[in-house]
């Protein structure tokens, strides 16, 4: 058992020993403001992740990796956030708690619990009441209205929305077939995309168009039948795009501050010019945990904790989290493409573009190399609505990997 | 293969050239953009130790202090005491226009911060330090002040110093600015034609005129061979180029000494010939033209190409100090004190000590031989020359009652067709105590009506002040 442990052979006790390095150097940054909690929390947190790694190669026969996947990326943005905010990171590390336990939960419930295609109206009018409670009750949080608080808790729905999307998209195709027979059938999932980007627009929430859009049209891609509905769609795109440059004073300001930031460097240029400065004394190696100011950057810990990762841990290790990003991802697409059952093979590949949509929107952002648009990376950011929608989504995925034994439901 | 399938792989391979640009745009960011990224003014990391620790004082050899900083609302200001008197050498330092002068050069030890290595870093955390130290220069306050004040209504530069020790005691150059205006006067600072910014002392580049002869003069001595007799017509034939005299006058018969006593143009520049260019430039070169020199301050190299092909009239211009000759007001005032100090020429110092915030001396910058130029008997029988230069030549205008002095005079010609005004000397002759060089720049009158008498009050001053 021993041996087993200290095995490089396994990529847990990798993954243990990356957070033993990193969880030793936090505490002597942090020494001054050390406690015994901190230690509980931390140690607590390595168990949690190699025990649940553990646990799922017992209970589960598909993909083990994802997992593995994402608990590195979440120990490398804890790492980051703790050492920004110790308080944020004893937070976070209650959410990644949370976090797999609600994956776990996820797993469960969908392993078990069959005919989530035939729910196609219920996402769609779903998403569309949580649409209009946020526009009601939400508050407006760095421009955009997608927070509303509950008893004190803030959720962002749109974190929601998006898993509902998926599954609109994925159980509409899935029974495309029945809604081809009806009139205008073939229109309605186009419909119902548009409004919702009409809603997202409508709470500026710019970054959460972007994702849903692009998931909306992968998809499309792979499973319309009528070719010439996809060219109008990236028409029709390129169009509201530009009206909405011309219309939106808001979109205008991205675009601006995106050509050209250093003429806005001490107003609307101000957090991307602070992001680059970040990664540019970062080098390739970094500062070292502790040694840099990623606290100069505004939002650091959630939209911006790329550029903090990339100052402090260097371009290396910013480059290790895109290639890990790209991993989940491919694997995402083998499970999709390996998954017999229709419902679930477009869930699987929706989830994958989400994740990689998402995470690539947010590193072109502060990297500058696309507009950029506030939005988390899943799993690295802080954050507990992200956090927690993006593991039910993993435990979704997890599902996905396996050879499922329930029939699938006849098309119509 | 499935049609579906095919799609999906598709998708995918669009995501991962997204992926992949992410990393090629992220290391071309890296490889190409950062360095200037990262010295944008608006980088707070630039300035973060700014922020944090008080920057050293700058004081005088005398203790009193030049530059300080002091906490005003929240924030380090730095104050310059005396405006314009020490914008070359102690500079400025501000956000929006970066640093220069000593603020520049000795920044990491005006605040007090090591090599950025990780252990530093650490030892930062630990023990973090609040107070920079404090550079006392070898600058003489009241004699920089005066100095400056003969300077005044010039353009051009003066440099006094110790010929045995290298201690800077003013360094001037004119004209220049006040660091403690610089956010309002920015724009006519960088637009003025006659460049304030630019410290003449040690990087602004003369024809040194007659000046020079005293280098011809050691070539001269050391060819023993040389028949240093020689009858001055009042101008010579070189190589078909007529080498006058100052107003045409004839010196008649001439050795080497009364030659440099009255500055004979015709004479040196027959005799330079006979020595040869490469003689003449190995002499220059041990007086440290062409040479780096190790100084506090960014030093430009003086120059003389004399391993370029040179015909007889260049070689004999530039025994006289004309032609492709040029030289910064630092390097003359350091042949001045190498004759001074029996030949040998001590590295110029302008910081003297570097003190702790707890008073403790750091650092103690001691006298160190630079270069051994010439030997002693060389040196010493230059010296004579220029005493008696200043004794009954084109130095006369230097001389002092009950010391004495020796110069050397020098009228430049230069392309903007006003002469530049030459004066390097030393005093006493016998036991040296300062060395220096003035030059008055496109100042259209010799070196002897103009400098000389500068040099003279300036040497009065600090025989009587400095101890």
């Amino acid at each position: 058992m021993f041996n087993k442990m200290v095995s490089y052979k396994y990529p847990r006790n990798l993954l243990m020993l990356f957070e033993l390095l990193a969880l030793f150097l936090l505490f002597i940054y942090s020494k001054d403001n050390l406690n015994k909690f901190t230690f509980i929390y931390g140690i607590g947190l390595i168990l949690i992740v190699y025990v649940s790694n553990f646990l799922l190669l017992r209970i589960s026969t598909g993909d083990t990796y994802i997992f593995l996947i994402v608990t590195m990326l979440i120990s490398i943005g804890l790492i980051m956030i703790y050492r920004i905010d110790p308080l944020l990171g004893i937070k976070q590390i209650l959410w990644i708690g949370m976090g797999i336990f609600i994956f776990f939960l996820t797993y469960l419930v969908f392993k078990n619990i069959k005919g989530w295609e035939e729910w196609t109206y219920f996402y769609g009018i779903g998403s569309i009441i949580l649409f209009i409670i946020t526009l009601l009750f939400g508050s407006r949080i760095r421009g955009a209205i997608n927070w509303i608080s509950i008893g004190g808790l803030s959720i962002q729905p749109s974190e929601i929305i998006k898993l509902l999307t998926i599954f609109l998209i994925a159980s509409y195709y899935t029974r495309y077939e029945h809604f081809k027979k009806q009139k205008y059938g073939s229109y309605y999932l186009i419909a119902t995309t548009y409004l919702f980007i009409l809603f997202l627009f409508l709470q500026r929430d710019l970054g959460t168009v972007l994702i849903l859009y692009t998931l909306f049209i992968a998809l499309q891609f792979i499973y319309e039948e009528n070719r010439r509905l996809i060219l109008y769609n990236l028409l029709f795109s390129i169009v509201s795009g530009f009206l909405g440059y011309l219309l939106f004073p808001h979109v205008r300001i991205r675009f601006e501050t995106w050509l050209n930031p250093w003429k806005y460097i001490d107003n609307k240029g101000y957090q991307i010019t602070q992001s680059l400065f970040a990664i540019a004394e970062g080098g390739f190696f970094g500062t070292g945990l502790g040694l840099g100011h990623p606290d100069f950057i505004p939002e650091v810990h959630t939209d911006f904790i790329f550029s903090a990762i990339c100052e402090e841990m260097g371009i290396f290790t910013g480059m290790g989290i895109i290639m890990l990003f790209l991993i989940l991802v491919y694997r995402g697409f083998k499970i999709g493409i390996n998954q017999k059952i229709k419902f679930y093979r477009i869930v699987a590949i929706g989830i994958s573009i989400l994740f990689g949509i998402q995470s690539f929107i947010i590193f072109g952002g502060v990297l500058k190399m696309i507009p950029l648009t506030g939005i988390t990376i899943p799993f690295v950011s802080y954050g507990g609505s992200s956090m927690l929608s993006s593991f039910i989504a993993l435990g979704i995925l997890q599902v996905a990997s396996e050879e499922l034994d329930f029939e699938e439901a006849k098309d119509g | 293969m499935d049609k579906e399938i095919k799609r999906i792989i598709t998708v995918l391979t669009a995501i991962c050239i997204l992926f992949v640009s992410l990393m090629a745009y992220l290391t071309y960011f890296q490889i190409f953009k950062a360095e200037s990224v990262k010295m944008n003014s608006y980088n707070k990391r630039l300035w973060i130790n700014e922020e944090k620790i008080l920057r050293g004082s700058i004081i005088d050899r005398n203790g009193k202090i030049l530059a300080y900083s002091e906490k005003v609302d929240d924030t380090y200001k730095r104050f310059y005491n005396y405006g314009n008197l020490y914008s070359h050498i102690i500079g400025y330092s501000y956000r929006e226009y970066g640093k220069a002068g000593l603020e520049l050069e000795y920044n990491n030890t005006l605040l007090n911060i090591s090599e950025s290595t990780a252990l530093n870093e650490l030892k930062n955390i630990v023990l973090p330090n609040t107070e920079g130290n404090t550079l006392k220069l070898t600058i003489d306050h009241h004699l920089q002040e005066y100095s400056r004040n003969l300077l005044k209504g010039h353009k051009g530069s003066i440099v006094a110093m110790n010929p045995t020790t290298g201690e800077i005691y003013a360094m001037v150059s004119l004209p220049d600015f006040n660091p403690t205006n610089l956010k309002e006067d920015w724009k006519n600072i960088v637009e003025d034609e006659n460049s304030p910014l630019l410290n003449r002392a040690t990087s602004g580049l003369y024809t040194p005129g007659s000046t020079f002869k005293v280098l011809t003069a050691i070539a001269a001595i050391e060819k023993k061979d040389l028949d240093r007799e020689y009858e001055c017509t009042g101008s010579a034939n070189i190589d078909g180029y007529i080498l006058k005299d100052y107003d045409g006058k004839p010196h008649g018969k001439l050795n080497l000494e009364e030659a440099l006593v009255k500055s004979c143009n015709t004479y040196f520049g027959e005799k330079g010939v006979i020595i040869g260019k490469d003689a003449l430039g190995e002499v220059a070169e041990r007086f440290l033209v062409n040479k780096k020199i190790d100084f506090d301050l960014p030093v430009s190299k003086s120059s003389f190409p004399y391993k370029d092909n040179l015909g007889e009239t260049d070689i004999a211009a530039a025994s006289i100090g004309q032609g492709k000759l040029l030289m910064t007001p630092l390097n003359m005032a350091l042949i001045a004190s190498g004759i001074a100090n029996k030949g040998d020429i001590v590295k110029p110092i302008l910081v003297k000590e570097v003190i702790s915030p707890e008073g403790k001396v750091l650092r103690n910058n001691q006298p160190q031989i630079l270069t051994k130029a010439v030997d002693i008997f060389t040196a010493n029988e230059v010296k004579n020359m220029m005493v008696e230069s200043v004794k009954r030549g084109t130095s006369r205008n230097a001389s002092i009652k009950n010391v004495r002095v020796a110069g050397k005079t020098g009228t430049a010609e230069n392309p903007s067709g006003k002469s530049h005004a030459w004066f390097i000397g030393f005093a006493p002759a016998e036991e040296p105590k300062i060395a220096l060089a003035v030059v008055l720049e496109e100042e259209g009158s010799t070196g002897g009506k103009a400098a000389a008498p500068i040099a003279r009050n300036i040497i009065i001053e600090a025989l009587n002040t400095i101890k």
